[in-house]
């Protein structure tokens, strides 16, 4: 991998590395790599992918009541900038 | 101190004196993010099983009005404006929060030095990591500020520093304790869990944290049992699995010669011990599969720590420039390279060799296990290969087996959602290290009556490092 490599993958989930951030990516790659060539080694053909720990169904339908509601003052109370009720952007459409 | 002995003191005296602690020792230990001054606790109402004891909470439990940041700076303005559900549940028994501890940030760390506050420091040796991720609430714990901290364990964060520290860490089955109001880490395998000092406070703690909770939709129904009443320490017939792998690639004689002291009490007692070696070669693929599915959970949790809604914004000319700006500021570099390698598992062309891989073997890891585990009550192993860390110390060799086996099996719990637990088991030149013993799913009944078996054996409860 390059640090170009580095750098784009990192836009692309939205921050920039420095190239020294970059450098030490590499780096754990090349780790990450080896680690890798040990998962490569086990045999997974047909084996199903493990997403949660229990098959345990927990759905459940609740009775339709309001509940939980957070009131706007407080969705907003965390937002840098607000402006009458909304949370304030730069302009999208030019 | 134990809850029981604190029940003996005048309720607003322990809590000012934990609070007071807390402060007092920020200077050394750096386990604090945020002190919560008691001041305004109306102690006449105060009521149940935890009333008037005062607890310390991880900083990723969300709690309303007060600043919870995960350690991370992207979050040092966050005020959370609702309670986690084991907030409302604790302050329902009583508890009285006093601290928001430290942690890695986001809880993505071992070793707690990559809080935005820097390293949390170990009481039995400042020079010394406490173990992350859930390393300030360990710390708070072990040094006798508080007698009961939430942590979360998504690896091994609770049970690791619990070794590290000389606590009892805590991680029940998946499910037992609602996630509702955490911030996540990887949601397939982040529990809740916690500190206390011996095994009689891990049972009673547990009473008042677990139980359904509609908010959480992987909340368990399974009912919860009383296991401070049903707390023993008969293990007359306990079958216990010697997790020989484990063992094989411990190089302290010290600690290899504790664990087998327990061994040896267990089977006075009339344990059933027999010894387990599982495949070697999906021992040494337990770290690089959490690696994986850790990161990879991780970068997709936290694609909303972009400091539109919440946290701290950093400008821009657009929400694009916003957004990285934000990120770029807010992450440290660590956490930068772990959402790297996980935004790569997530890639398409990737997830097939990558994060799909990693899921099959982990679950090629559990039934390996589980094909013993499931005739038998435990799986006991040292919890770690060594004690804590020096901070400035060199790293390890992350593809020796010593690594790879000795510093990562307790992620075997996470894998499974297995009840887990640690407990204090010896010292080695007055550092302490612990052992660990993981049980069937919904079976902390059995794990807490074993671990009762095994505090008898070592004497081992109680501890606190005042004098750091």
């Amino acid at each position: 991998m390059e640090i170009k490599e580095i750098k784009e993958l990192a836009n692309r989930i939205m921050f920039d590395v420095n190239e020294e951030e970059a450098q030490n990516i590499i780096n754990d790659f090349e780790t990450f790599e080896k680690q890798l060539a040990i998962l490569n080694e086990i045999d997974t053909d047909g084996v199903e992918e493990m997403i949660y720990p229990f098959d345990t169904p927990t759905s459940f339908l609740r009775k339709d009541e309001v509940s939980h509601v957070i009131d706007k003052e407080d969705a907003l109370k965390n937002a840098s900038k607000t402006k009458e009720g909304h949370i304030v952007v730069p302009k999208v459409v030019k | 101190m134990s809850i029981d002995s604190l029940m003996n003191q005048d309720i607003k005296t322990r809590c000012n004196e934990a609070y007071e602690k807390v402060v007092a020792y920020q200077d050394k230990l750096n386990a604090t993010i945020t002190a919560i001054d008691p001041k305004d606790i109306d102690y006449d109402k105060l009521e149940g099983k935890l009333k008037g004891i005062p607890v310390a909470l991880k900083d990723n439990v969300s709690t309303k009005g007060i600043k919870t940041t995960a350690a991370s700076r992207i979050l040092d303005n966050y005020y959370p404006v609702y309670d986690a559900t084991i907030v409302e549940k604790l302050r329902k028994e009583g508890a009285v929060f006093v601290a928001k501890a430290s942690m890695d940030e986001l809880a993505m760390g071992g070793s707690n030095l990559t809080s935005m506050i820097g390293p949390c420091h170990n009481p039995y040796d400042l020079n010394r990591i406490s173990g992350g991720s859930s390393g300030g609430s360990a710390v708070l714990v072990a040094s006798g500020a508080v007698s009961v901290a939430i942590g979360s364990d998504t690896g091994d964060s609770v049970r690791k520093p619990a070794g590290y520290c000389g606590v009892v860490g805590v991680k029940p089955t998946y499910g037992r304790i609602s996630r509702y109001g955490i911030i996540p880490y990887a949601s397939s395998l982040d529990h809740v869990g916690y500190f206390t000092r011996n095994i009689k406070d891990a049972s009673l703690v547990l009473e008042v944290l677990a139980g359904r909770d509609d908010h959480d939709m992987t909340s368990s129904f399974e009912k919860v049992d009383e296991y401070s009443k049903l707390l023993n320490s008969n293990v007359e017939g306990k079958k216990i699995l010697v997790f020989d792998n484990v063992v094989e690639n411990i190089r302290e004689d010290i600690i290899i010669n504790s664990f087998n002291n327990v061994i040896k009490g267990l089977e006075e007692k009339g344990a059933v011990i027999k010894h387990v070696r599982f495949d070697d070669k999906l021992m040494k693929a337990l770290f690089p599969t959490y690696f994986i599915i850790a990161n990879a959970e991780a970068t997709a949790n936290h694609s909303n720590l972009d400091g539109i809604r919440f946290g701290h914004r950093v400008d821009g000319n657009t929400m694009e420039e916003i957004m990285i700006n934000t990120r770029t500021r807010g992450f440290s570099s660590f956490i930068k390279q772990r959402f790297v390698v996980g935004s790569y598992s997530l890639f398409e062309e990737n997830q097939e060799r990558l994060l799909k891989k990693a899921q099959r073997v982990r679950r090629l890891i559990v039934d390996e296990v589980m094909k013993e585990l499931k005739d038998a009550d435990c799986l006991i192993a040292p919890a770690s290969g060594n004690v804590a860390p020096l901070i400035k110390g060199n790293k390890s060799d992350e593809l020796a087996p010593e690594y790879l086996i000795a510093e990562n099996h307790l992620v075997i719990g996470n894998f499974g959602g297995l009840p887990s637990l640690t407990q204090p088991m010896g010292f080695k030149d007055n550092l302490p290290f612990g052992v660990n013993i993981t049980c069937n799913p919904f079976k902390e009944a059995d794990m807490f009556n074993i671990a009762l078996a095994i505090e008898e054996i070592t004497g081992l409860k109680d501890l606190v490092k005042e004098d750091f």
